[in-house]
Order: C-alpha cells, then sequence, then structure tokens
C-alpha cells in the first residue's frame, strides 16, 4: 500500500481495515479511507471494487462486519442513516433522491424540518434555503416544487442539504455522470468553495480528467481493498488507472482491424423542426460509425428518429435497401436494428425482473414454441451471453437491480446483442461505467463490427470516439459539421466542428 | 403579492371553484336548493365522507390506500348502539368502538408497515374480514333509533343556527387536520414518504413508524366516525358503510390529493367530499335522473386526475425551457 506523507492534524475521518459481506460475496475484504479537513478526496476502483458498499456503510445504509471508522478522533456510531446524519455525514447519491413533490426549501431541510414553537416554521425555511442557494451561487426558487428541476439543480439543492446542518464529511458519488460541461464547472466551483471552507469532501467519478482537476488526494479501491492513497499531484492518469484496473492501458482501447463492407444503412435528409434538419449518411457493415457532438447537439434525438421512437417530419431511413417506415420502432427491430438506449434504467431494463429474462425479451418468439416461453431455452441464452460478457453475478435469476452499473450495461448490450441485429445502435454505451467494464465493452462492439454487424455509437467521450469510430460525424445544434475518417480525426478537429469555432471547451 | 400568487395557484382553488359553480347553477335552475335548508341538507350528508376523507388523506399521501374504512365505520356504528342497547351506556360503546378501530388500523399498518405488503391487498383483506366479523356479529339484527344513545340521536339531529352538528365535527376535524398535516413535522414526513419512497429511507425518515402510525390514526378516526355515523342515519344495520371507502377515496382524489402520493390536502379532500355530495344534489334539482349521478361522479374523478397530470406536467415543461438558458 503506497501512502503519501502524512498530513497535518488529526484525520477528520479514519475508515481502517473495514470489511464486509453480503451472503458469500465479499464485497469489502480491507477497506481504508482517511480524510482531512479541508480537502476534495477521490475516491476510484472499478465498478464492483466497494467504493459503494464502502460509502454506504459510511451512510448508515449498511454496517460493516469489522474495521474501525473514527469520526474527528472519536468513535463513529455505526446505526442507521438518520445516525450518520446527525454525526455530519451528508451523502449525495449519484441518482439525487429529491421530494418531486415538496418544495425545494422542504428538501433542504427533509426530516428534520424547522420549528417554532413545536410546528414547521415555513418562512424560517425558506429564508434559510434561499440563504444556502445564495452562499452556492444559484438562483433556484426556495418554494417552487422539485418536481422537473434538472439533474444538476437537484444536486445543488442535495449539496445546500448537507450545508444545512453541521455536516463534517460530504460525500458526492458520480455527481457529474449525467451533467453537461457548463453544469459540471458549476459543481466544481461549488465544491472548492466548500473546500475552502474546511468541509472535507469525497468525490467518486470515472472521469479522471475531472478527478485531476478537482481533487487534492485519491484513495484507490480494488476488489474490495484499498490498493493505494496519494497525493493527486504526485500519479498520473495512467498510473491510477494501471492501479485500478491492475493490467496496462494500453488494453484499454482494444479496436480490431476493421473490414469494412458494403452500405446497409442509408439516412438521407433526416429532418425533425426543432432537433436536427437534413441529416444524411452511410453506414456500412464492419464499421463503428461514431456521432460526435455537445449534450444537446441532437445525436440522440436523430438515432431515436432512425430507429423509429419518434417520428421524423421528413428524409428517410434505408436498411438493406427497404425503406423503413417513421415512427414504427417494432418494425425496425424486426428489420434489424437494435438500439440500446443511453439511460439505461429507465428505458433498457426491467430493473425487477431477473437477469435472463431480461436478455431473453427481446426474442421471446425465437424461444418460445407455441406462444410459451420455454424456461430452459431462456436460461441457457442468457448463460451463453452472460459468459461472454463475463457478467458478475450470484445467479442468473437475481434482479438487475442487484447488478452494478457496468454490469446492468451489460446486460443492456447482451439483450440486444442476443437478436443479431445488422445494425446495432449504442447511446453513450459507457457512460458511469468503470474502466475495466468499459474496455470490455469496446472490445465487444470492436468484436461484432469485425463480424460484420454495423455499429453507431453516440459519445461524449473524445478518446471513447476517437479510439473506435472508423469515420466520425459531428453535429452541432441539430446540424451535421462535418465526417471525418478516422486518420483525420483528432480532439482538436472534432471539438472545433462541435462548438464552431471555440476551441477551449 | 406572494400570498395571493399562492392562494391561485393553490390545487384547492379549482375545487373550490366548481363547488361554487355547481351550488349557483343548482340555484339558478331550482332556487329552493339554495335555500338554507337545501345547504343543511348537503352539509348533513357531507359529514362522514368529510370526515373519513380527511383521515384517508394521511394514508393517500404516503401513497399508500386504505379500503377498510367502510366496513370498519359500519360495524362500529352498529357496536356502540348494540353495547348502549344492551345497557352498557354511551362511553362504552364509543370505547370499543375506538378500540375496534386502533385493532384494524394497528393490523393494517403493521402488515403495510413493517411486513411490506402492498397496502391495497391488506385493506382489502381487512375490508371483507370486517365485514365479515360484522355480519356475524349483527346476524340479521338491526340497531333502531330507540336503541342509539340519546346523545348521538340529538347530535344528529340538531344544529347550530342552519349548520348541522354533524358538519361542524367534521369541519373542526378538517381544520385541526389541515394545520396538523402543514405544520407538524412527522405529518410532513408523510408527503416525503410519498413522493420518493426510497429517498425518505435515505435522509433518516422512520418511515415504518411513520407508517404504522397513519394506518393507526385513520382506524382510530374511523372507529370513532361509526358515532357520526349512527348519529346521522339514527339506525345501522349488516350492510351499514358499505362501499362508503370508495365514495372516500373518490372525494380524496377530486379534492386533489394524489393517489400516487406526495401531495394534496385535507382542506382539499374536504372540499372534494362537499362538492360530490353538491352535485349528487344538483342532479336531484335540476331534474336530471339519479341515474346519471354515478355517472357524473365517475367523470369528476377522472378529470381530477387528468388535471393533476397536466399540472405535473406543465410543472415540468417550464422547468426544462427554463433551464436552456441558465
Amino acid at each position: 500500500m503506497v501512502l503519501s506523507k502524512p498530513e497535518t492534524g488529526t484525520p477528520v475521518l479514519e475508515m481502517a481495515h473495514v470489511a464486509k459481506s453480503f451472503g458469500g460475496v465479499r464485497a469489502l475484504v480491507d477497506a481504508s479511507l482517511t480524510l482531512y479537513a479541508g480537502e476534495v478526496h477521490a475516491l476510484l476502483g472499478e465498478n464492483g471494487a466497494g467504493k459503494s458498499t464502502l460509502l454506504k456503510t459510511l451512510a448508515g445504509v449498511h454496517r460493516a462486519d469489522a474495521g474501525e471508522i473514527r469520526l474527528n478522533g472519536g468513535d463513529f456510531h455505526q446505526g442507521n442513516t438518520r445516525d450518520s446524519i446527525d454525526q455530519g455525514i451528508a451523502v449525495i447519491y449519484q441518482e439525487p433522491s429529491l421530494f418531486p413533490d415538496l418544495t425545494l426549501a422542504e428538501n433542504v431541510y427533509v426530516g428534520r424540518q424547522l420549528t417554532s414553537g413545536g410546528l414547521v416554521d415555513w418562512a424560517a425555511m425558506e429564508k434559510g434555503a434561499q440563504a444556502l442557494f445564495d452562499r452556492l451561487g444559484v438562483s433556484l426558487d426556495p418554494m417552487a416544487k422539485a418536481r422537473g428541476i434538472s439533474i444538476a439543480d437537484q444536486q445543488i439543492v442535495e449539496i445546500a442539504k448537507a450545508l444545512s446542518t453541521d455536516t463534517t464529511v460530504i460525500v458526492m458519488d458520480e455527481p457529474t455522470a449525467a451533467l453537461s460541461s457548463k453544469e459540471v464547472e458549476r459543481l466544481f466551483s461549488v465544491v472548492r468553495n466548500l473546500r475552502d471552507q474546511g468541509s472535507a469532501v469525497v468525490f467518486v467519478s470515472h472521469r479522471l480528467d475531472e478527478v485531476f482537476a478537482l481533487c487534492d488526494r485519491m484513495t484507490v479501491m480494488r476488489d474490495g481493498s484499498t490498493v493505494a492513497s496519494s497525493l493527486i499531484s504526485e500519479t498520473s492518469e495512467s498510473e491510477v488507472v494501471r492501479m485500478m484496473v491492475g493490467r496496462e492501458v494500453s488494453e484499454l482501447f482494444p479496436k480490431l482491424e476493421p473490414k469494412i463492407g458494403d452500405v446497409v444503412l442509408e439516412v438521407r435528409d433526416l429532418s425533425l423542426a426543432g432537433q436536427f434538419s437534413n441529416i444524411s449518411f452511410d453506414v456500412r457493415a464492419g464499421e463503428i460509425f461514431a456521432l460526435a457532438g455537445l449534450v444537446g447537439s441532437g445525436r440522440s434525438e436523430v438515432i431515436r428518429a432512425i430507429f423509429g421512437i419518434d417520428k421524423y417530419d421528413s428524409g428517410s431511413v434505408t436498411l438493406l435497401g427497404k425503406k423503413l417506415p417513421a415512427g414504427k420502432p417494432s418494425v425496425s427491430m424486426a428489420a434489424g436494428i437494435a438500439l440500446v438506449p443511453e439511460d439505461r434504467r429507465q428505458q433498457g431494463l426491467f430493473m425487477a425482473s431477473s437477469i435472463a429474462r431480461n436478455v431473453a425479451v427481446t426474442m421471446l418468439k425465437k424461444l418460445s414454441s407455441w406462444l410459451v416461453l420455454r424456461r430452459k431455452h431462456e436460461e441457457s441464452t442468457a448463460a451463453k451471453w452472460a459468459s461472454t460478457l463475463q457478467l458478475k453475478f450470484a445467479d442468473l435469476s437475481d434482479p438487475v437491480e442487484r447488478l452494478s452499473g457496468g454490469n446492468q450495461q451489460k446486460v443492456v448490450l447482451s439483450k440486444w446483442l442476443a437478436t443479431e441485429p445488422t445494425v446495432l445502435i449504442v447511446d453513450e454505451p459507457t457512460r458511469g461505467i468503470d474502466v475495466g467494464t468499459k474496455a470490455e465493452v469496446h472490445k465487444l462492439l470492436s468484436q461484432k463490427a469485425q463480424q460484420g454487424m454495423a455499429v453507431i455509437m453516440v459519445s461524449s467521450e473524445l478518446p471513447e470516439v476517437l479510439g473506435m469510430a472508423d469515420r466520425v460525424f459531428v453535429m452541432r445544434e441539430g446540424e451535421h459539421r462535418g465526417t471525418l475518417d478516422r486518420s483525420e480525426a483528432d480532439p482538436e478537429t472534432i471539438i472545433t466542428l462541435a462548438t464552431g469555432g471555440v476551441m477551449s471547451v | 403579492m406572494k400570498t395571493f400568487k399562492r392562494l391561485v395557484t393553490a390545487r384547492e382553488l379549482p375545487v373550490f371553484i366548481a363547488l361554487v359553480a355547481v351550488v349557483l347553477l343548482a340555484g339558478i335552475a331550482n332556487p329552493s336548493f339554495l335555500s338554507a335548508s337545501g345547504a343543511t341538507d348537503i352539509l348533513l350528508g357531507v359529514a362522514i365522507v368529510a370526515i373519513l376523507a380527511v383521515g384517508q388523506t394521511f394514508v393517500i399521501v404516503m401513497r399508500h390506500i386504505d379500503l377498510s374504512v367502510g366496513s370498519l365505520i359500519g360495524f362500529t356504528s352498529f357496536l356502540i348502539g348494540d353495547i348502549y342497547a344492551q345497557g352498557y351506556g354511551l362511553m362504552a360503546g364509543l370505547g370499543a368502538a375506538l378500540a375496534v378501530g386502533l385493532v384494524v388500523g394497528a393490523v393494517n399498518g403493521f402488515l403495510v408497515a413493517y411486513l411490506q405488503l402492498p397496502s391495497l391487498v391488506v385493506t382489502l383483506g381487512a375490508l371483507y374480514i370486517v365485514r365479515g366479523v360484522f355480519n356475524d356479529y349483527a346476524f340479521g339484527r338491526t340497531i333502531t333509533a330507540a336503541m342509539v344513545p340519546p346523545e348521538i340521536a340529538w347530535i344528529g339531529l340538531n344544529r347550530l343556527g342552519s349548520i348541522p352538528y354533524l358538519f361542524i365535527i367534521g369541519l373542526s376535524l378538517a381544520i385541526v387536520s389541515g394545520i396538523v398535516m402543514r405544520r407538524v413535522k412527522a405529518a410532513r414526513d408523510l408527503y416525503a414518504i410519498g413522493s420518493n419512497p426510497a429517498a425518505a429511507e435515505l435522509a433518516g425518515i422512520p418511515v415504518a413508524r411513520r407508517v404504522f402510525g397513519a394506518f393507526l390514526f385513520n382506524g382510530a378516526l374511523t372507529g370513532l366516525a361509526g358515532a357520526v355515523m349512527l348519529g346521522r342515519f339514527n339506525a345501522a344495520n349488516a350492510n351499514s358503510g358499505l362501499a362508503l371507502e370508495l365514495i372516500v377515496i373518490a372525494a380524496c382524489v377530486v379534492g386533489g390529493v394524489t393517489i400516487a402520493g406526495g401531495s394534496g390536502t385535507v382542506w382539499g379532500a374536504f372540499l372534494g367530499a362537499i362538492l360530490l355530495q353538491a352535485i349528487t344534489r344538483t342532479i336531484g334539482a335540476l331534474g336530471i335522473p339519479q341515474f346519471w349521478q354515478q355517472a357524473f361522479n365517475g367523470a369528476l374523478i377522472i378529470i381530477a386526475i387528468a388535471f393533476d397530470k397536466y399540472l405535473n406536467s406543465r410543472v415540468k415543461t417550464t422547468t426544462i425551457m427554463g433551464s436552456k438558458d441558465a
């Protein structure tokens, strides 16, 4: 274990040799985390490395089987979520957990509303929330309902919630996964502010560039144990990645030599008012075709239209010489197009159903005889895909919601790959999943392409686009800005096209 | 200005406007409808549903439901009369009614809060079990006017000015409960639980205890409301309170207590109960066949839900447009 030079003063939080098992699965083996006041501390590791379990132990969701937790030099009482909150631990979860029907002010003070004379004091809560929003530099109406506010604003409300009590440790679990770059900047300035005011912030992110831009120190976990802890300034991205995955960085983008075939999909002059206009491109068999652009540039809308989720106003989509009707996903599916959506929880998975059922759901017809689904066929198909994708699970009959984010994404992918589509469309295929699983997903896409599948990939991550794509189609504000071959594609060119000339993004 | 804005955007306002419109419409068509006795009729008829709607609101804002109230109130109204008729007195009857209400509420609450069974199924079961026990207990007997405790009969018959005492009981309950729901911490937790159950756990809210408490409260309230029902009808039999739970839930929904939990007020539910009752009466006053009454109520429920859905979707679009320039 690599330890950096000791900081001065007592640590705010010391978690030492924490262990936790669920049934037979050892989620935490020997996890340690030390935090000091006034630092932003990155907690890094692949999905399944144990970061979430460790943080949930701190949050009072789980209780450690072994190990020691000390807060401000004293004992930390491991009780329930309330006890942790009362001891100054605030956790901002990956999916913010606001109450849509309550006002922002009440969301800030939920569970411990301000009172006067034993009754809830609404005016005081409004004032308090307003003061917190002002301090965070955001303009939110404390008396507005939380329903419908952006994820970025939801996080700000969660931070305000953390600040409304004597919080010593603020944990942020992948806060940037769903934010635009502008929103990330705002979040960073808020976090820096908190740090300067003496809070200890734990920051979990899979985007290493963010970690290096924001954090002061980091702790790396692998397979339930802490493997390293050091100052950010004393390490490098490639070193961190090596520690996280325990293997070399060069394995990260295993792009295989493509075997490009004939055109399979023709998109001509596709337009949808307010979303995109005059989008035309061809995709060939064996090709990985990337749609690049900023969030909101219309990429996702284009693929939704191609697949038939949304209707388009004009233009055409032709698959293998046959024109597809607009707005008919079932026809597109039958014709050989598959879409792996961006929001896998909402659109891609039946969270409470088993892994096997989720994988098999796209080919119920194939697995059924006389309208009755053959459970054996379902399970054998699922087992085949689970091993191909190196899915980590206890049992195929486990509900999907028990899997980690990366493994959920694999289930979505296998569900669609099992239909053996001619064209596979993936929207942000590796968002929010760890480096190791990312590499596996990339390898899989690359293999499928080499076997002749046409892959359309929407991605906001430039390294992914550059590493995977044979051609890059860049969009800005709903319009086509240029198409780059693999040889011409570099970060500067893509960003220039995507932003319309502004180089610094 | 702010207060005014909140008043106009309150979910209760359209219910109130609809109520005024219905009453005016009926009054124009049939002036006797607006007379004091016409209003008294409505207020008297509404008392039971209004009281149960207040209790039901505590349950529905948690995204739960309590279907057992119709059977329960029928049973306790019978019980109060029966115990009095056997010579044990009024207080013994009320005590028994409260006890039965607490037991039913506690069993419902325990199964829903601690065993995490769906409230729809648990309270549907309770609806039949309580009705079954009730039928066996009543065994063809009826409570007649002579068996009703005189205090209860008096309250059921008399009024303050032209306002029936039964309505005043319901109104006082609604006013107090409304303040409780808005200003008491534990009651605010109910809204949080209904709005986002998983987040409520994470926020450290004692979810199970609150869910149990709300069912217990609704059971106790319903049990005691048996006295109001006995006062209203001055009689009871094994069919008392039959299908009443559906009218109660309809009143809540019409009054803006969303079935998906998290929003709605006791006052809204109270207004909803009055609106439904006023429509029932109006249909009579306008000479429309009674046959249409239930269809009107049904349409009103669907309109109320569509309205809530519209309100929610409108909130969403405004923020999305608003955040674009942020």
